[in-house]
């Protein structure tokens, strides 16, 4: 069976009307025989039959109008229906519905103007009256840098603002600077520089120190107390021992770092690390010192391991080799890390005390200020004695005002009297 | 009507004329009149083909035969033509075969053959356009031989009655004739341009105009195969010996409409078909061979099997015809690489190429 | 106002009343007389008003354009028809050496209200030279008026203004709306003024002629499949250019494309995208895109589907300009 459909007869009609039929169902048709007449926009035209066979059914009725493409007429026929339907020029008829493109993704890689594409890698050279052109008209004619990528309402907001779309960082798909990527280069120019001050990177150990600086202060609540203390009998202790073990370097640091880690031994909360994620106090077995050196390079805090094992001679040699080496940069790596309680000396910069920052980890660290005569109340009589400032800092989720000052209290009570506190 | 040669009337008889004649054969003439059975087939065929929707549009030659045929039959292999969009009969004599104007009509093409493949430029639908292409192949045949040389060979124009009021029909005239271009202007007057009688475009008969551009015109009975044979050959025989262009004023009648888009019940008279019908270029010869016994009843009834074959291998190779390629319109643009039309392909193709939702 | 009229028909109109309004009104081309045009345009008017006033022409473009431009010397004021957009060439020289330029050459003294109608564009199926877009050419040329309707009632008033206009008017049909209907009724826009078809506040489609109505249903499509809101604008005049709306319009959507069968490279689309691009440059989200046919001759009726815009690469316009 085929099906006869209504033709385009005249270049872009679209309809037609039937005016009459010449056959009807049950008779036999020859092809290129009439089967009907019908009536156009432009004129009567007749209609040849495709096929030849039976006819089988009329589709439409005289008067009735008949779309372009609409079925006239069917026919049983001897032969297949065709493979490829007959295609109406104009309008088409064909069995498939025309098929839609799914549109691409509203993401800028292809353009409707082909021009955005790469130049023609295709082309090739091409002689006229002797002058080879090669190149595509469309290719860059200069390498040198290309403007900054941005839309003309964002090049005005940047002109407002006085940002200079060079320096913005372009975050946009295809390298373009968006209005917020402007808008954030606008907030952070309130403190952007002039020009004329030094621009130092941060780099290696400053930047280990800020950051570790940063974590620390922001996550532990920290507390600090101090306490002045009269360390004359320790003046004169490091005296003795200066000449008695003068190979090694004694300093207030040293009686300062022994004192504390007795009270560390004393009071093992003090040499713990908090942490917070696991909502656990991790109590230290060993002590281990951190000594916060100053080096060329910066702050450092190398680690004293199992201090809490040592004489007060053998911390006094191990501070002299850490420190030594921690200044000749010759630290492995491993011992910056990983010390339970830290002791940092500002008295060697004419400083009395502060508010030490507590090393990632830890939950206490004393700062020992400068020795220096003070007037001391002595018996009831106004003396002049050697004085130094004691500051502790410590982390209050860890460490409460009661420990923490009792710690301190020792400690400068160990100063104070050294042999006393060396006894337990 | 004063000049105009006929050699065949339309009943059959056979004339004669001093200066125009045929010296033609049986075999000759057999061929003459399979030529025009086939072409008026093969016309017919394609009109039907237009009506069921499997081509855009046809412009039928019904009634033209004899002077697309005897043109067509006076034509030399080294020779070259220049028609309208009308001479299917024409290009039957240069061997295009006849699926490649059904390719063009059907909208897969706007060609459908290679012109030097035939002598015969591919059809043109602007009017008139093609007699001036016709003036300058001739001064190439012309440049080729010699300017001071025979041709050689000739150039036939093929236009209308209506192409005769175009400009660059008229500058083709005033070129060939300041030229001496070895060119045949060879004007179809069917009487029609659409829907425009001839005196629309003309207050004397078309053939006198060459006159007033300085070359000889003639006009011949257009449905008489051999007096248009005999005419023609006179005139390319005088192309090729360097006596320069004429034309030839065929007087024949566009039985059929423009198009297949025209209704020429809206300005034309029944009577008018009728009295042409009388003149019917195929009726005369077959009654004519008839008589003379040059043809018989078995001879033509095996010319019209072999029209019936032709036609179903015509339906079906037009059925047949593959739609071109989408990016086929980038192929020729230009005959050498162009940066722009290869950008646009490469685009077209990532377009086709996405997925189909 | 009554029943839906075609296109077609509704030009024809518009030459009836025309003609029956001023004496001097001229209709004349190839086959507009007894035939009554080949889309029957000119129906019934040769009837009416005989071989004095509806000329049925020589097979002559150029002749038509020159005798036009002289009847209106004379007093005339002559509506031609050139048959097909195709075979408007032969009449270029008319048309841009003279017709546009004699109001100029003659210091404004001498007045040339000529309209020149052609069928114009593609999709009919046709051969070539019947599907062409040649606005381009003649609205590059200073002293021509281009203009061009896309449906019934636009038709009719367009071409009654343009008749009116006493500067010559090349009147642009899209033949392949021809067939589509419409009511006649009051049009509120001025010959040369653009129109807002469909307000949205998304993209801007810029459009004339037979891509109005691809256009609208362009717009249905994006609304109905991703909830976009289309603005649809019909040029309706090509030269003068009336952008004030689509300026306006551009100001609030930021996006706007261009769509017209006429190739793009050197199409109308330049200068509107142009000029797009000058007045609303700071509020632009995205270049403005064209949509038109590649550079390449029109193709074989197989191909045109391919060859002109349609619902798909224009919506694929839409959704490039979207994602910048």
């Amino acid at each position: 069976m085929q099906t006869f459909r209504m033709p385009d007869v005249g270049e872009g009609l679209t309809e037609a009307e039937i005016v009459r039929w010449f056959v009807e169902p049950g008779e036999q048709v020859d092809v290129n025989q009439i089967v009907c007449e019908i009536e156009t926009a432009k004129a009567l035209v007749e209609l040849p039959c495709p096929f030849e066979g039976t006819v089988a059914q009329l589709h439409a009725t005289t008067g009735e109008i008949v779309p372009v493409g609409g079925d006239l007429i069917s026919v049983e026929t001897a032969d297949e229906p065709p493979a490829r339907e007959p295609v109406l020029v104009g309008y088409g008829t064909s069995n498939e519905k025309p098929v839609r493109r799914r549109r691409r993704p509203t993401t800028p890689q292809g353009t409707q103007s082909p021009e955005a594409g790469p130049p023609g890698a295709e082309t090739k050279p091409v002689r006229h009256g002797g002058y080879e052109v090669a190149r595509s008209t469309e290719e860059r004619l200069t390498t040198e840098q290309p403007r900054p990528r941005t839309k003309p309402p964002v090049r005005k907001l940047a002109k407002e603002l006085g940002i200079d779309l060079a320096a913005v960082d372009p975050t946009g798909p295809g390298a373009v600077i968006t209005r917020a990527d402007v808008e954030r280069a606008a907030a952070q120019r309130q403190s952007a520089p002039t020009g004329s001050e030094q621009i130092i990177p941060v780099r290696g150990v400053m930047r280990s120190m800020a950051k570790a600086m940063v974590d620390s202060a922001f996550s532990a609540p920290h507390v600090t107390e101090w306490l002045d203390v009269e360390v004359g009998e320790s003046l004169r202790l490091l005296d003795r021992l200066r000449e008695r073990h003068p190979d090694h370097k004694w300093s207030p640091t040293v009686l300062a770092a022994h004192a504390l880690v007795t009270a560390a031994v004393k009071h093992p909360r003090v040499n713990a690390t908090f942490d917070a994620e696991a909502e656990v106090i991790l109590v230290h077995p060993a002590v281990h010192l951190g000594l916060a050196v100053a080096t060329e390079r910066g702050l450092l805090v190398p680690r004293v391991a199992n201090v809490n094992t040592m004489s007060l001679v053998q911390l006094a040699g191990a501070i002299g080799t850490t420190t030594e080496a921690a200044r000749a940069g010759t630290l492995p790596p491993a011992d910056l890390t990983g010390s339970t309680i830290s002791l940092t000396n500002v008295g060697v910069f004419g400083v009395d005390g502060g508010t030490p920052i507590l090393p990632p980890g830890q939950v206490a660290i004393l700062c020992l200020g400068r020795v220096v005569e003070r007037p001391w109340v002595v018996n009831g009589q106004i003396a002049v004695r050697p004085v130094v400032t004691l500051t502790l800092s410590f982390d209050h989720r860890c460490v409460d005002g009661q420990l923490g000052s009792q710690v301190l209290s020792e400690v400068a009570q160990f100063l104070h009297d050294p042999a006393v506190g060396m006894a337990g | 009507m004063s000049e105009l040669l006929q050699l065949l009337t339309p009943e059959g008889q056979r004339l004669h004329h001093p200066d125009y004649d045929v010296d033609i054969s049986g075999e000759e003439l057999r061929g003459l009149y399979r030529d025009m059975v086939l072409v008026r087939r093969l016309d017919t065929e394609a009109h039907a083909l237009q009506r069921q929707g499997e081509l855009g549009l046809w412009p039928p030659l019904l009634g033209q035969e004899a002077a697309q045929i005897g043109a067509g039959r006076a034509l030399r292999p080294d020779d070259y033509a220049f028609p309208t969009y009308r001479e299917h009969g024409v290009a039957w004599t240069r061997g295009v075969d006849p699926v490649s104007l059904l390719a063009l009509f059907r909208g897969v093409t706007n060609g459908g053959y290679d012109p030097a493949d035939h002598g015969f430029a591919l059809p043109t639908i602007v009017i008139g356009d093609q007699t001036l292409h016709a003036v300058g192949y001739a001064m190439g045949v012309q440049r080729d031989a010699g300017l001071d040389s025979p041709p050689g060979s000739g150039v036939i124009s093929f236009f209308g009655d209506g192409a005769s009021s175009q400009g660059d029909v008229n500058e083709a005239f005033v070129w060939a004739a300041v030229n001496n271009a070895p060119v045949v202007f060879f004007c179809q007057n069917n009487q029609w341009a659409i829907s425009q009688p001839l005196s629309r475009q003309t207050r004397i008969p078309l053939y006198r105009r060459a006159e007033g551009f300085g070359f000889p015109g003639l006009r011949v009975d257009g449905n008489d195969v051999l007096a248009v044979l005999a005419i023609t050959r006179a005139a390319l025989d005088r192309a090729r010996r360097g006596d320069g262009p004429s034309l030839i004023e065929a007087y024949t009648y566009r039985m059929g409409a423009h198009t297949t888009s025209d209704d020429p019940t809206r300005y034309r008279v029944e009577t008018e078909l009728e009295q042409w019908r009388l003149k019917d270029p195929i009726e005369r010869v077959r009654a004519y061979l008839l008589r003379t016994g040059a043809g018989d009843r078995a001879f033509m009834d095996e010319v019209d099997q072999q029209a019936d074959d032709m036609a179903a291998r015509l339906r079906q190779a037009c059925r047949d015809l593959p739609d071109p390629a989408p990016d086929a319109m980038f192929a020729h643009v230009y005959a050498e690489p162009q940066d722009l039309v290869q950008q646009e392909q490469r685009w077209w193709r990532e377009y086709l190429g996405a997925d189909h939702g | 106002m009554g029943e839906p009229v075609t296109l077609a028909a509704a030009l024809n109109q518009a030459l009836h009343d025309a003609m029956d309004d001023d004496p001097k009104v001229l209709v004349m081309g190839e086959d507009v007389g007894r035939l009554g045009g080949v889309f029957r345009v000119t129906e019934g008017l040769h009837a009416k008003h005989t071989d004095a006033r509806v000329i049925d022409t020589p097979l002559s473009e150029s002749g038509i354009v020159g005798a036009a431009i002289g009847l209106a010397m004379r007093g005339y004021r002559p509506v031609c028809e050139i048959q097909f957009d195709g075979f408007v060439f032969p009449a270029f020289d008319q048309i841009t050496t003279q017709l546009a330029k004699m109001h100029a050459r003659s210091d404004g003294a001498t007045r040339l209200p000529v309209t020149i109608r052609i069928p114009y564009g593609g999709g009919i199926g046709a051969v070539e030279h019947h599907s062409e877009s040649p606005e381009a050419y003649f609205a590059h040329t200073a002293g021509l008026r281009i203009v061009t309707c896309s449906h019934a009632r636009d038709g009719y008033q367009m071409l009654r203004q343009a008749i009116t206009c006493d500067d010559p008017v090349i009147f642009l049909e899209p033949k392949r709306r021809y067939w589509d209907k419409a009511e006649l009724g009051d049009v509120g826009e001025g010959l040369f003024q653009s129109r807002v078809v469909r307000a949205g506040g998304d993209v801007t489609v810029v459009c004339y002629g037979p891509m109005v109505r691809t256009c609208l249903e362009v717009a249905g499509l994006a609304h109905e499949e991703d909830g976009l809101s289309l603005e649809v604008i019909d040029l309706r005049s090509l030269s003068p250019l009336d952008l004030g709306p689509v300026f306006d319009s551009v100001a609030r959507t930021g996006r706007a494309i261009v769509v017209h069968e006429a190739p793009v490279f050197g199409g109308l689309g330049a200068e509107i995208a142009s000029r797009i691009s000058e007045k609303c440059f700071f509020s632009l989200e995205a270049p403005v895109l064209r949509v038109g046919a590649p550079h390449a001759p029109y193709p074989p009726s197989k191909l045109e589907h391919h060859y002109l815009p349609d619902v798909d690469r224009i919506l694929d316009a839409v959704d490039t300009v979207r994602g910048m």
